[in-house]
């Protein structure tokens, strides 16, 4: 039997296409399932050479090692930390970006040109006197400290993203909602806020890797035990007691499964406020 | 548009104003203040003008922290931005299966910097073996890689590549979807080749968001403080001690404020410089 040429090609062109999304798979991906897999050995089996990629004895030690070492109790901060940061920051949020998307004012554009210009502000340039600040007003230490700081530094990017969407919704629906009684917040609450939940999850989701994810600034602004957060808390297993690499890599895991869980429910909304936020505005 | 409630609006942005005083302008006016002055333990010593700037500008370490940070910056924002590119062109079509694959992608790019660089480490360390594994048969037996200079530098570069590729493919994703279909279609039916439809059409379409992708990586490459100070700290000796891991333990390590706070009021006016790019170019993007 001839082999037909276009089915050829298309054989061709799906084996590229494999083998290039495997590449690509393997470079983003192996050096975490290294890390999980890792993890999951006995010490001694860890620093094996050469190394085996498969378990031969599978051990859950190092995460208990984690949890015993207060460890959901710096999960738990992190949580509480980055949902009090989510709720503060969108509705600061949203009722700046509603002001600027539906209001003439003056001083609007100094305002948008404002917001684009902090959201490009470093924060590693902005750790020591902030530092000084937080020792000044008594914020030193504690969870709210953080919690301002995180949401100063999300801020813009969240106002950026409820602008753009807020522009998008018709007018008209408010007017409507004006000329029945309603005042500015109450249209923003009852009329606009449910119609942008799309991108109120996406700013959420910002919000939320930033403030799960964050190590700088929690690990410069905190010092004691009961605020620390998960991040600084992974990163203790790096310096104190030598170079612990089974409860580093597991802890490690464990932050990462709790935002990857999340991403993957909510990942259409991350991408196309991603790409709203980012080129769009 | 709602113009009659003269003082609303002002009432809806003062929170998010207050905030951002509060926490961004304030600090910066604190540390360029403490730049003024001889300061010791977060104590003030008395006011030196610029002296702290003077330090900071003719310190042989600061020489070898800017050369660093423009060697991993520039070396990373070019590999960054043709993968970047590249998957975003690669995984333009939508459907499930490129759903997929941007996602994992995305994944680096959404675990913690911290965390990420941790797994490098221990993907690059002696003790994990797999360096050995890896380069032993190549020819480069006992090397460690995060132990030489040039290794360490290029294990950095790859760390930035690794998390941040995901941030440029899907900016360039973004700018890609709003190129209008037909074009593209159009030339094909002209018989445009596959180059030509690229460089005639998707790469002038394509300016603005490129522009405003390269200008975002470099900013953050410039300032990233925890790709060195967990993946290399700063070494072997100071071959990767970037200008915002100097300014960080400058600040934190060595006490010395005032120079710190120096050397962070000068890497922001060189991000003050890149941000006025970037507004340009946000303008002419229609944005503002």
């Amino acid at each position: 039997m001839k082999a037909n040429p276009y089915l050829r090609e298309a054989t061709q062109r799906a084996t590229i296409r494999t083998i290039v999304n495997a590449i690509i798979v393997v470079f983003a991906l192996a050096p975490i399932l290294w890390g999980v897999l890792s993890s999951l050995k006995p010490t001694n089996q860890i620093l094996e050479v050469p190394p085996r990629f498969i378990p031969r004895e599978v051990t859950l030690e190092h995460y208990s090692r984690v949890i015993g070492d207060k460890g959901l109790f710096y999960l738990g901060n992190s949580a509480l930390i980055s949902a009090i940061t989510i709720v503060v920051a969108l509705t600061v949020g949203a009722l700046a970006a509603y002001a600027m998307a539906r209001y003439q004012f003056r001083g609007r554009k100094v305002l948008m040109v404002f917001t684009i210009g902090v959201m490009s502000i470093p924060i590693a340039s902005l750790l020591i006197p902030t530092f000084t600040l937080l020792s000044v007003i008594g914020l030193m230490n504690t969870h709210a400290g953080l919690i301002l700081l995180y949401t100063a530094y999300q801020l813009p990017i969240v106002i950026w993203m409820l602008y753009g969407y807020f522009l998008s919704l018709p007018v008209e629906i408010e007017h409507a909602a004006r000329i029945d009684g309603y005042t500015a917040l109450g249209t923003l609450r009852r009329v606009v806020l449910p119609l942008s939940k799309p991108a109120l999850v996406a700013a959420a989701l910002f919000v939320l890797v930033f403030a799960w994810n964050d190590f700088v600034v929690a690990v410069t602004m905190t010092s004691s035990e009961s605020v620390r957060t998960f991040p600084v808390a992974v990163y203790f297993y790096l310096g104190f007691y030598g170079r612990e690499w089974g409860p580093l890599l597991a802890s490690s895991v464990i932050s990462i499964i709790p935002i990857i869980a999340i991403f993957i429910v909510l990942q259409r909304y991350f991408i196309s406020g991603l790409t709203g936020g980012g080129v769009k505005g | 548009m709602f113009t009659s409630e003269k003082y609303t609006p002002y009432r809806l942005v003062g929170l998010a104003v207050l905030i951002e005083l509060g926490f961004v302008i304030v600090p910066l006016i604190i540390g360029f203040w403490y730049s003024l002055n001889r300061v010791q333990f977060f104590q003030i010593r008395g006011f030196s003008g610029f002296d702290n700037y003077w330090r900071i500008l003719t310190s042989p370490m600061v020489g070898n922290a800017i050369a660093v940070t423009l060697t991993f910056s520039i070396v990373s924002l070019v590999l960054t931005f043709v993968i970047g590119f590249g998957l975003a062109m690669w995984l333009e079509r939508s459907n499930r299966l490129n759903g997929v694959m941007q996602a994992v992608v995305l994944i680096p790019y959404m675990i913690a910097m911290l965390v990420g660089s941790m797994l490098l480490k221990w993907v690059f360390s002696k003790e994990s073996g797999l360096s050995d594994l890896i380069l032993a048969p190549m020819g480069m037996g006992d090397v460690s890689i995060l132990a030489d200079p040039n290794t360490a530098m290029a294990a950095l570069v790859y760390n930035a590549v690794w998390r941040d590729s995901a941030f440029a493919m899907i900016m360039l994703l973004a700018g890609l979807k709003s190129i209008p279909g037909h074009l593209q279609m159009a030339a094909r039916v002209d018989g445009a080749s596959a180059w030509y439809r690229f460089v005639r059409i998707t790469l002038p379409l394509l300016q603005v968001p490129i522009f405003i992708t390269v200008i975002r990586l470099f900013i953050h490459l410039v300032n990233t403080l925890t790709y060195p100070l967990i993946l290399t700290g700063g070494g072997p000796g100071t071959s990767t001690e970037s200008v915002v891991l100097k300014m960080y333990r400058l600040g934190f390590s060595d006490n010395v404020l005032g120079q710190a706070n120096a050397l962070a009021i000068l890497v922001f006016i060189v991000n003050l410089a890149l941000v006025a790019v970037l507004l340009r170019l946000f303008k002419k993007a229609g944005n503002i």
